[in-house]
């Protein structure tokens, strides 16, 4: 056996160097027809047979290959964080709640790629609340750009244990049909059902929780479109925190929640929930009925046959003067950074992504978890209103029929952050916890929210 | 001056310079001769490599991330971090010290002779065996409100409904935090401040024995005044390790109720990715910093001490 030596351990090092380096241009060369992807793991195992669907479809069409990386839930979004800062990214992104997370304020600096002419390819097909919500402002040009491809949406409806219902002595269908009252309807069904020997069970799984990341502002912002606040923030990214009519309802609000929790009709843990915790005491049957985004409630008890049916999904009961409610529209999709490798790769497996029988396979795949970002889709594709589905049917039809908003960060980034610093939960601790009327939190809260959005100023949009 | 005189001027210069060179290559090389000292170099290269691209770039970048004042300001006109602040004080000072007193004494209980002593001490370790993650998850679920173990158990004995441990009262799901971090590490340094009473030679005890000690003079003059230096640096090291504790909390209580219980690690971890903040995210953790220092520089200093001082 040859001897070692100094000499010969640096030769070999330095050839293994002028090696790596003389590969590399072929390595790059046949990276540029891969696409490295981060996508989020389903809720279901459907959504990922779905997504793989996809990939595959994409492959074959294009001769091009994905490089994806399926990531749970909370992971992907510290990988996407860290990814945005250290500018160490792969060519496309996407997770559930960037849209009103990262898109934001990555949008506001400049860090994304403007996907204008990616959804451009699907414009007319679009619904307007979908196209509205993809535009977000760029501060470094002043001007609003698509920053992601809308392929699916999702708006809360209501969950309810019909058999609780029944338990209790009540019929769903005389449930009355404006919101606070809907509300009020089931408070009674608690007791009742406590006399039957169900101790640990509540009338409504409210989310007055700080932890998030997504259900509890939700659940307020339902609230506040409910009692007239829609315009707290405009399509121009101008707060009007001032404004009577929003400060009103963000009392009412408030004080709905809050005096429900502290009623006990709401189970106490809520405080600190996360967004799979409301889930599981729903299916604990711990209440009897939620306000929640996506049909994940029941998506997740698909096989559950009996249980799956025993559930009933509704859509947003009228306001307090009998006018319909419009519901925030949440819209998903992918997006670029900038620092991406392949953009014009990724770019068109954004665009073959997005085409109607695309996504709709692929969200049918998922059990219709997430709607289409299409109207057009759920009108003529029969998996969307077939009545014997009663779940996806009623989603559906709020989602994509009904009247629909955006959420707020999409009109100024500053919501994004006041979003993430659960300032809506914590008003609502503060009023449970802490004594506070709901007046003297609804005003800490405006003024905590106004200087958030205080540091971004929109001069155009 | 001719040109022998400059030469004479050059050659003492001349000899400072070779001199202070061979010197300054004997520090660098100690005594390592020829070839040795670069194999030396090939061995340290790897180590040097991993701790400057895991280490010293990580603190570094840390650091450049939280470089900004303003992210100090932001923080300190933050209620929460307040809150936030005194969380972690009264988390490190009540769950160090109560965590090391009781693992002092349960020391002394763990050198007793007989089998079931040594029994005990096994059931005894097992909290700090199991994994992290799952111990704290499960006392997550056994102390839910609603269907948790202990309010069961509370429930089926005695006919209470237990509190909400975790959910209404940031004193109850802070001390129960508190509980938890107690309960995984005290074995381990229990069984640390057991080896350190191992070392205590035997005939210190026969001689206090032949004094007429009683068992409390024994610790009060033997053991103790033996154990005191050891005792003193896993305080410090607790205290450290303590500080930068993330998984107690955010398992057991998540920073709830309405974020009353975070502490410094799961602020900033909150901050960098569920608000989206890296940077506020790091200025979180580097305010820890000026606790953190004198620490490490009386943890230094102590580890020096190679006397016992009795």
């Amino acid at each position: 056996m040859k001897k070692l030596s100094r000499r010969s351990a640096l030769r070999g090092s330095f050839s293994v160097a002028a090696t790596a380096t003389i590969a590399r241009p072929f390595l790059a060369h046949a990276a540029a027809t891969t696409v490295s992807v981060w996508w989020p793991q389903g809720f279901v195992r459907e959504e990922d047979v779905g997504f793989r669907a996809v990939v595959e479809g994409y492959e074959k069409a294009s001769g091009n290959k994905v490089d994806f990386t399926l990531i749970p839930f909370a992971p992907l979004m510290q990988k996407i964080v860290g990814a945005l800062t250290t500018g160490d990214v792969p060519d496309v992104l996407s997770h559930d709640t960037a849209p009103v997370t990262v898109i934001p304020q990555n949008a506001w600096n400049d860090k994304l790629v403007d996907l204008s002419d990616v959804v451009e390819t699907q414009r007319s097909q679009y619904h307007p609340t979908a196209l509205l919500a993809s535009q977000y402002y760029n501060n470094a040009t002043k001007k609003r750009r698509a920053y992601f491809a809308p392929f699916k949406t999702s708006v809360s409806p209501f969950h309810v244990w019909n058999s609780l219902v029944e338990k209790a002595g009540y019929k769903l269908s005389d449930a009355p049909k404006t919101w606070d009252a809907f509300w009020d309807f089931f408070k009674p069904m608690q007791k009742k059902l406590r006399d039957k020997g169900m101790r640990g069970v509540y009338a409504l799984g409210l989310q007055p929780t700080t932890t998030g990341p997504a259900d509890g502002n939700a659940l307020f912002h339902y609230f506040l479109v409910a009692y007239g606040g829609n315009g707290i923030i405009t399509p121009d990214g101008k707060p009007h925190l001032d404004d009577p009519q929003v400060k009103e309802a963000v009392i009412k609000a408030l004080a709905f929640i809050s005096t429900a929790y502290k009623e006990g009709y709401v189970p106490p843990g809520a405080l600190s929930w996360n967004d799979a915790d409301d889930n599981n005491a729903f299916h604990a049957k711990q209440m009897v009925m939620y306000l929640d985004g996506t049909i994940s409630a029941e998506v997740a008890l698909y096989h559950k046959k009996e249980e799956y049916a025993d559930m009933v999904t509704l859509g947003l009961p009228l306001d307090n003067a009998g006018k319909q409610i419009p519901a925030q529209l949440g819209v998903q999709g992918p997006f670029i950074p900038k620092g991406a490798k392949n953009i014009e790769v990724a770019k068109e497996f954004i665009k073959y992504l997005i085409q109607p029988q695309v996504s709709n396979e692929y969200l049918k795949t998922g059990l219709g978890r997430w709607l289409p970002a299409m109207p057009d889709l759920v009108k003529t594709d029969p998996f969307w209103l077939d009545p014997k589905d009663q779940h996806v049917a009623a989603y559906a039809r709020e989602g994509q029929l009904d009247p629909t908003v955006p959420t707020y960060p999409v009109f100024n980034p500053g919501y994004a952050e006041a979003n993430a610093q659960q300032i809506w939960g914590t008003a609502e601790a503060d009023v449970i916890r802490e004594g506070l009327t709901p007046e003297a939190a609804a005003d800490k809260a405006l003024k905590r929210i106004g200087a958030i959005l205080a540091k971004y100023p929109i001069e155009q949009s | 001056m001719d040109g022998a005189q400059v030469l004479d001027a050059a050659e003492p210069l001349a000899t400072t310079t070779f001199t202070a060179a061979r010197r300054g290559r004997r520090y660098w090389r100690g005594n390592l001769q020829g070839s040795e000292y670069a194999w030396a170099v090939a061995f340290v290269m790897p180590y040097a490599a991993v701790f400057l691209a895991f280490v010293v770039y990580p603190v570094i970048y840390g650091v450049w991330l939280g470089r900004s004042p303003a992210l100090y300001e932001e923080l300190a006109s933050e209620p929460i971090y307040v809150r936030t602040v005194v969380n972690t004080v009264l988390y490190v000072v009540i769950g160090v010290n109560v965590k090391m007193f009781g693992a002092l004494l349960l020391s002394g209980f763990f050198m007793r002779r007989g089998w079931w002593v040594k029994a005990l001490l096994l059931i005894f370790v097992l909290p700090w065996a199991i994994p992290a993650l799952p111990s704290f998850m499960s006392i997550h679920w056994m102390l839910n409100g609603q269907w948790g173990l202990l309010n069961n158990i509370l429930w089926t004995l005695f006919g209470i409904d237990g509190p909400g441990w975790l959910e209404t009262s940031r004193w109850l799901a802070l001390g129960s935090v508190i509980t938890s971090h107690i309960w995984k590490w005290m074995p381990f340094w229990t069984v640390i401040l057991m080896a350190g009473r191992m070392a205590i030679p035997q005939e210190l005890y026969e001689a206090a024995d032949i004094d007429g000690a009683t068992r409390l003079q024994r610790f009060n003059y033997v053991t103790f005044p033996l154990v005191a230096n050891l005792y003193l640096v896993c305080t410090l090291l607790s205290t450290i390790f303590t500080l930068g504790d993330f998984n107690s909390v955010y398992f057991v209580s998540g920073g709830g109720p309405a974020l009353s219980t975070h502490v410094l690690a799961t602020l900033g971890i909150r901050n960098a990715f569920e608000v989206a903040r890296p940077d506020l995210g790091v200025a979180t953790v580097l305010s820890a910093l000026p606790l953190m220092i004198p620490l490490v520089i009386l943890l230094m200093r102590k580890l020096r001490t190679t006397e016992v001082q009795l």
